[in-house]
């Protein structure tokens, strides 16, 4: 284990913590709610008695975004958050982290490949569910997803904007966030991503969104963004 | 006459009928504690399949306000089943009012006294979905299985069709440089060599440097290509053989295709066995049994001399020796090992893949770390034990005496997997 010199709670985003390390980098890092497990690798800090998990923006874009100084955190503990795309865990895992026990979080992903590595955190984290369902067919889980207070889209399809507005229709409650993940090569590699920006953020307005704000996730991702968007409802 | 319009949702636990503000008109919950259950619920729910608790409600709510009702649901299947009983249905998933009873469902079950707290909610729906999910997973995997078999038996099919080109090119090219034979032992490198340089003449040490060749060896090529005693050849010559050439090499393209593929389906078909003994004797094994199922289904004793067939039927038929490993020879640790701990290794591997395929076919947990780690300490263990040859037994049975043993003896073989 690399000697920690210090940990603290970052000034902006409640539940973020910045490691300060013997070499004189800081690293974002969570609690860890599952202590001594790693999920995807990532360094394990004990600092005065906690185990922090560090929290890599390469690896996560909602680690990236932070880093780029988005407007705001709105995760926090006891959230119900709906995750479309939640991949093999890796940003889920610190969500999980950050809404805590009482928080819930419902996963989708669809590719039987990476779900087998979801399933093993979700084994150790009793506050994430996981659901092997097509994001475009919200009607195939909503037998089991409440309202939510947060939707989280990382789904690289061409028409995620479109999947975002149907899930929020059926699951985002009132003034409740979206953070959308918008890989513009998924989408159309013939356009400038700064277009592609544009026409998925109208996409969202039409939805019934307010956009917050949208940060670049440049250079932790190449021509991805990140949109905070409040859901009028 | 005033119709009453109301919404209705179907769960996991139990069905629910609310009016237009949200509030709970009608319910009717099966609070089963049996993950089972419930597991086959939410798999049932998911296809679009109407549970009986949804049918009962529909049911108590015309029995209490009369048939004069229409009801909004999530799906077509929903709609359906209320149609059947007569009641108007219309399908709008994002109705408020749906939206508002899907909120109320945890209230609801906490108030009823089925859960204690959303978290205690949460956690079970946690296991319910773990399992169900496991149960989709394996679905897909049952059909991935028969797709790493057809890949690896194309993988054996290919390695054949490209020695038996590779010997044909290098006859065929020898008419005209024999002397490359002997210097380029590998058929791919050869193959590309005559590909790229078509007639001896284009040869030139720069070319076959940046082929990868080292200096010296591209010089002593070179060399021997300028007094070179095969025949010359014209251009057209060169071309066919060249177009013959071009197969080989396509056909190495396709194989590195297929290869870095099996992995990807050995993975999602059995990750388990692929940690275990890695994608391509893994797909081997299952190519033997004849499908992931079989496999599962398999004793570690039969796993371990799958594709010695042969040699096992013998051994039975004789009362010889039977093999010690068949198709798992392959395996890193059983060939370098030393004759004599070979079997008690393959006995081992063995052992942990019959429960790794039971594991891939069965849970769809991932135990492999721990039957890795198992396997190490115990082939570990087998080298230290046995770590000299066993003493020479003593001097072997006469051959004649052989016949005096039944022919048959199933179930025991003479001297044990050694």
């Amino acid at each position: 284990m690399i000697e920690v010199v210090n940990i603290k709670p970052h000034g902006k985003y409640a539940g973020v913590y910045l490691v300060e390390l013997e070499d004189g980098s800081v690293k974002l890092a969570t609690k860890n709610l599952s202590p001594g497990r790693r999920v995807y690798g990532e360094r394990l800090y004990l600092y005065e008695g906690v185990e922090y998990r560090e929290w890599n923006p390469y690896r996560s874009k909602l680690a990236g975004a932070l880093l780029k100084g988005i407007e705001g955190l709105v995760l926090s503990p006891g959230s119900k958050v709906l995750y479309l795309g939640a991949g093999s865990g890796t940003t889920p895992s610190h969500v999980s982290d950050l809404i805590g026990e009482e928080g819930s979080l419902y996963a989708v992903e669809f590719a039987p490949r990476v779900i087998r590595d979801l399933l093993r955190v979700c084994e150790d984290r009793r506050n994430m569910v996981p659901i092997l369902n097509d994001a475009r067919f919200p009607q195939r889980y909503s037998h089991i997803v409440p309202l939510v207070d947060v939707l989280y889209a990382d789904v690289a399809q061409p028409e995620q904007a479109a999947i975002v507005n149907m899930n929020a229709k059926y699951f985002l409650r009132g003034n409740g966030h979206l953070y959308l993940a918008i890989k513009s090569r998924s989408i159309d590699v013939t356009k400038e991503p700064d277009e592609v920006y544009k026409s998925e953020i109208e996409t969202l307005v039409r939805g019934g969104f307010d956009v917050e704000d949208v940060v670049h996730l440049d250079p932790f991702d190449k021509d991805h963004a990140m949109v905070l968007a409040r859901y009028k409802g | 006459m005033l119709v009453l319009k109301v919404v209705a949702l179907d769960t996991l636990v139990g069905s629910l009928i609310g009016d237009e503000e949200g509030n709970v008109l009608v319910k009717s919950l099966s609070p089963s504690t049996n993950i089972n259950e419930l597991v086959e619920r939410a798999l049932k729910l998911e296809d679009g399949e109407v549970t009986e608790d949804f049918i009962k409600s529909l049911r108590e709510l015309v029995n209490t306000y009369g048939d004069q009702v229409e009801v909004v649901v999530t799906d077509d299947g929903h709609a359906r089943a209320a149609s059947a009983l007569n009641i108007k249905a219309t399908v709008s998933p994002e109705n408020s009012a749906l939206r508002r009873l899907r909120n109320t469902l945890i209230t609801t079950l906490i108030s009823e006294g089925v859960v204690k707290s959303e978290g205690e909610w949460v956690s079970f729906l946690n296991q319910v979905m773990i399992q169900a999910t496991r149960i989709k997973l394996r679905g897909f995997a049952a059909k991935r299985d028969l797709l790493a078999i057809q890949a690896i038996r194309s993988i054996d099919d290919i390695d054949k069709t490209i020695n038996l080109f590779a010997s044909r090119m290098r006859e065929w090219y020898s008419v005209h440089f024999p002397e490359l034979d002997d210097l380029i032992e590998d058929h791919k490198l050869y193959a590309t060599v005559v590909y790229e340089f078509g007639s001896r003449d284009g040869l030139s040490v720069e070319g076959l440097r940046k082929l990868g060749f080292s200096e010296g060896k591209a010089q002593r090529i070179y060399d021997v290509s300028r007094r070179s005693m095969g025949a010359d050849l014209s251009e057209v010559d060169v071309e066919r053989i060249r177009d013959f050439v071009g197969v080989i090499l396509n056909l190495y393209d396709l194989r590195d295709k297929l290869s870095e593929y099996l992995s990807q389906v050995m993975k999602e078909a059995a990750p388990n066995i692929t940690e275990l003994v890695g994608p391509t004797l893994g797909a081997r094994l299952l190519s033997l049994a004849g499908s992931l199922e079989d496999l599962a289904k398999m004793p570690a004793s039969t796993i371990q001399v799958l594709g010695a067939e042969k040699a096992l039927f013998r051994a039975l038929r004789t009362g010889g020796r039977p093999p010690k490993h068949g198709v798992l020879f392959q395996h890193p640790e059983i060939h370098v090992a030393p004759k004599w701990q070979r079997g008690k290794i393959a006995r081992a591997v063995a052992t942990k893949l019959a429960i790794a395929a039971k594991a891939d076919y069965f849970t769809g947990r991932f135990v492999a770390d721990k039957l890795k780690k198992d396997l190490q300490d115990r082939i570990a263990e087998i080298k230290e034990l046995y770590a000299k040859p066993p003493a020479k037994p003593a001097p072997a049975p006469e051959k004649a005496k052989r016949p005096e043993r039944p022919p048959f003896r199933r179930g025991r073989r003479g001297r044990g997997g050694r």
